[in-house]
């Protein structure tokens, strides 16, 4: 690292990996692409012949992909503003107040951050069908919340420890109330990493099979993840350009957000994952 | 007029009690200084008066109000902060105006006021700049006229220096000094380092484990320190303290320390009360030893020339002295030098409890 | 300005009180949310395990200790509990031999690092239900590019069953879930490297390290800490797996990729025996407890020396 020229060894033990952990990626993307008369043949055909993109055109139209692509929206989008919410301002008291019982809770929530989904779901099933929720959207989001709330907690507090307690001491001698201090000083401060939990909410949201698979069995209420995997389930010969497809269009998002903010996904990940 | 009063203040943290009991009246336009080393609750105090830590009990007023449950915002200070708190997010500008716009200033209004600060401290370029940007000179101006653009009844500095270097730390110091000056307004000022609280306080508040020591103007607590822990701490290089008897024969006194036996003069004997105890702790400031000629004789252990006075290191029979040369002395380590000292201004403890024995008539 | 002196309640306090109770109303939809969601689920689980519940129907009656009695007593439970350790240290090792290699790798200055850097890591954010499909295509034995390119290259004479018979199904899903979750600890690691200072590799060289006692006398040391929480957070994720395993084999063939948190799945929504399930899922969360006490351990002592810092 001290010096600005390229490694040229490392670089070249390096690359080959690379490409070895991307060329799953890559021979999805490829097979989409791929007419289906290419896919079976007896040597393998690297680079397709010619590119069509009927298999996208067929996911969209004569699948429910679309509406599941909906829901996931809709389900990821509605769960990390929820989550949103309530965790800053949830972080915000674990870091700054002095109450009893403050640190039991920030341990429940480091415990909860590593509880198994599977002991949940039994119990979280009964509850939602004796509340009327079972098998929709609203139910999925409740599902979420017992991941990512513990999760964006927990990155929000090691956030949020690291604004200096000066800034808001200034603020109140300077006129402000406590929350005043908290809207006028913490939050902008608190900024970056509030994206990052809000993107790793998304993330977690829009993956999410278990919850779906148990909780909905209805396309009106079923995100992409389980949505996709019926289409390889029930279908009696399994066309796999259509199901690269699926893939690659329901990674589009991912592929944005981590284009874009992959700085705030990576700063994130050390701070709830690692420091502690 | 008395500005700020700690009334028996207490402030414990869980089962650490932090600061005893504390009384302390500071009377309006005066500049004092809270000092100590740390950890002595000296930074404590000041929060508990800006309301950013709770009085366990007691009372603290400002002006004729107590103020120990009003929020920070009520209490009518403004502060600075050791790290400067700056929001890093606002511009110079807004910074500056985040009191007046919190106090619901009118928009011209904030701006005059700006303008004011601005021209005061210079910081007229640097308005449309964000913190990070600013030298740490600059962004001590910038904390400092956040506190100044308002008009509030006490100023409360948390060691608004230590961050500069020691050349900007010289010049702060006499812009501090001429700002109070100027303003007139009570200030407290909490900081570890003596020259600060010596050279700008009006008074010196010492504190140490949250005791005050001593509360006095800074050449009272230099010339008369109320006990030995005050003697140390204060001075550059610090006081010789050594342990010594108190002998007296009629109206003599006579001071043994190490090896040497002191006549004390015939006014500073009859001014030690009656029931003076004999273990005491002699206390023997640099500029207070005179060498070169006197009735002693010491091993030269050290020589630190300074330059305009020279620093010196003595071994007079197991008492280690430090003394104070004006200008630079031919005297090299291992020779043996001939010694006296200033006899009239020996200073006395209580061994026991480190108390002052009496006042040492000043020069 | 009110006079606060006559307004004051007897005994200090009143400011460090109205603090608290703002603390609280703050963290008050977190326990109500944390309490629906979790807390209640959790100690239902354990109550229905004391229960015979048929799941569609939600039937059922107090069977005591039974459930936990029968599954300590039938094998399914120990080889489930023995196949979770071996895919769990199996897939662990590979993510962290991948993971810190690759860190190392990425940490020197190769051509494109940011461009590398967003391909390994990628896989992570991926959805699982991706990985699965992309994997189970190039495992394919018929037309999978996998088969083929052995074939092709004469390592093996005919497709192998990558996925319907056993180990190779307990090795491929180790290579997925490796696949999938090294990126974790390529980015753990990097972090900890950057913040290695510089001084410690000179001061190793001016001693006379060459480059291999550097790695193992200044690198690997200051990634001790780093790598046992990464350990001890992994160890606990990889035995919770549901997803990537019931998609890729669905705990197949035979039983031989059943783990735990399958085991719970098929007996609460397969066998529809909820009371069982919850048995299972208690008795997993147990094994797992060492493992989460000893990173909450680790966490805390983290978090306070970072405040004592």
């Amino acid at each position: 690292m001290t010096t600005r020229r390229p490694n040229l060894l490392a670089s070249l033990i390096a690359w080959p990996l690379v490409l070895i952990i991307a060329f799953p990626l890559a021979w999805m993307l490829l097979t989409s692409i791929k007419p289906a008369a290419e896919l079976f043949t007896r040597t393998p055909q690297w680079l397709p012949r010619s590119i069509t993109f009927e298999h996208y055109t067929r996911v969209l139209t004569e699948t429910p992909f679309l509406q599941y692509f909906g829901n996931s929206m809709i389900l990821a989008i509605s769960t990390t503003v929820l989550v949103i919410l309530v965790s800053v301002l949830g972080a915000y008291s674990l870091v700054r107040f002095r109450y009893r019982g403050r640190e039991t809770l920030a341990a429940l929530v480091l415990f909860t951050y590593l509880l198994p989904s599977v002991v949940l779901i039994s119990p979280l099933y009964l509850m939602l069908v004796k509340v009327g929720l079972a098998n929709t959207l609203a139910s999925l989001v409740a599902a979420y919340m017992s991941f990512a709330l513990p999760y964006a907690l927990w990155l929000l507090r090691s956030f949020m420890a690291g604004i200096p307690e000066d800034l808001e001491s200034a603020a109140m001698v300077d006129g402000a109330s406590r929350m005043g201090a908290f809207v006028d000083v913490v939050l902008p401060q608190a900024l970056p990493g509030i994206i990052s939990t809000a993107l790793f909410t998304f993330i977690l949201a829009w993956n999410e099979y278990l919850y779906a698979l148990v909780l909905v069995n209805s396309d009106e209420a079923r995100p992409l993840t389980t949505g996709v995997m019926n289409m390889l389930i029930s279908a009696f010969n399994i066309e796999w350009s259509l199901l690269m497809a699926a893939s690659v269009m329901m990674s589009i998002p991912l592929v944005i957000l981590f284009a874009f903010f992959q700085r705030y996904l990576t700063s994130s990940f050390g701070a709830g994952g690692v420091k502690g | 007029m008395v500005q700020v009063v700690f009334e028996k203040v207490r402030k414990s943290f869980g089962a650490t009690v932090a600061i005893p009991c504390l009384d302390l009246r500071i009377e309006s336009g005066e500049f004092v200084s809270l000092l100590g080393p740390s950890g002595c609750g000296k930074t404590t105090t000041l929060r508990m008066l800006a309301g950013l830590e709770q009085t366990s009990s007691g009372s603290i007023r400002i002006g004729d109000r107590d103020v120990v449950d009003l929020a920070p915002a009520a209490r009518d200070i403004a502060m600075v902060f050791q790290s400067y708190a700056l929001y890093p997010h606002m511009t110079v500008a807004e910074n500056i105006c985040y009191p007046l716009k919190k106090r619901g200033v009118a928009k011209a209004e904030r701006a005059t006021k700006l303008a004011d600060v601005a021209a005061l401290l210079q910081l007229g370029p640097l308005l449309d700049r964000k913190p990070k940007q600013l030298s740490g000179g600059q962004q001590q101006r910038v904390a400092l006229g956040r506190a100044l653009v308002r008009d509030p009844s006490v100023f409360l500095l948390d060691e608004p220096l230590s961050n500069l270097d020691a050349a900007l730390r010289a010049h702060m110091r006499a812009e501090l000094i001429e700002l109070h000056r100027r303003l007139g307004k009570t200030m407290v000022y909490v900081t570890h380092d003596q020259l600060e609280a010596m050279t700008m306080s009006t008074r010196i508040a010492v504190m140490r484990d949250g005791v005050l020591q001593q509360f006095a103007p800074p050449a009272e607590i230099y010339n008369h320190p109320a006990n030995a822990f005050v003697a140390g701490f204060i001075g550059t290089p610090a006081m010789t303290l050594a342990d010594g008897l108190l002998l007296r024969e009629a109206d003599k006194a006579i001071v043994r320390v190490g090896a040497l036996a002191i006549d004390l003069p015939q006014a500073r004997a009859a001014s030690l009360p009656a029931a003076t105890p004999s273990a005491i702790t002699v206390g023997i400031r640099p500029e207070d030893v005179a060498v070169g000629a006197g009735p002693w004789a010491a091993r030269v252990r050290l020589v630190e020339p300074i330059g305009h006075e020279t620093i010196v290191f003595l071994d007079a029979d197991g008492l280690s002295l430090t003394a104070r040369v004006t200008g630079s002395a031919a005297l090299h380590a291992g020779e043996t030098v001939a010694f006296d000292l200033r006899r009239d201004r020996l200073h006395l403890f209580d061994k026991i409890d480190g108390r002052r024995l009496a006042t040492v008539p000043s020069a | 300005m009110p006079d606060a002196a006559a307004a004051r309640p007897p005994g200090a306090g009143a400011l460090e009180r109205r603090d608290a109770l703002l603390g609280m109303a703050l963290i008050a939809p977190t326990i109500l949310v944390l309490g629906a969601v979790i807390v209640y689920p959790l100690l239902s689980a354990i109550y229905l395990s004391f229960f015979s519940i048929y799941t569609p129907t939600l039937e059922g009656h107090f069977v005591g200790l039974a459930n936990y009695r029968d599954l300590l007593g039938s094998g399914g439970f120990w080889s489930a509990l023995v196949t979770t350790a071996i895919w769990t240290v199996g897939t662990l090792t590979l993510q962290i031999l991948v993971g810190v290699g690759m860190a190392l790798l990425l940490h020197q200055n190769i051509l494109f690092r940011s461009l590398a850097r967003g391909l390994v890591l990628f896989p992570y954010f991926l959805s699982t239900v991706v990985a699965v499909l992309v994997w189970r295509w190039l495992f394919n034995d018929l037309y999978g590019i996998l088969n083929q390119m052995l074939m092709n290259a004469g390592i093996i004479a005919a497709p192998v069953n990558w996925l319907g018979a056993m180990p190779n199904a307990m090795l491929s899903i180790m290579v997925v879930g490796a696949w999938k979750f090294f990126p974790f600890v390529v980015i753990a690691v990097l972090a900890r490297l950057q913040t290695i200072p510089e001084s410690l590799y000179e001061a190793a060289r001016i001693d006379g390290a060459g480059p291999v006692s550097r790695f193992f006398d200044v690198t690997l040391p200051q990634l001790r800490d780093v790598l046992t929480i990464v350990i001890l957070l992994r160890t606990v994720w990889d035995f919770k797996e549901f997803d990537l395993i019931y998609l890729m084999t669905g705990g197949g063939p035979v039983n031989g990729t059943r783990t735990l948190p399958l085991i719970v799945y098929n007996q609460a929504f397969g066998l529809n025996q909820m009371g069982m399930a919850a048995a299972y899922a208690v008795s997993m969360m147990l094994v797992m407890l060492v493992f989460m006490l000893a990173y909450l351990r680790r966490a805390n002592a983290r978090s306070e020396a970072d405040s004592a810092a």
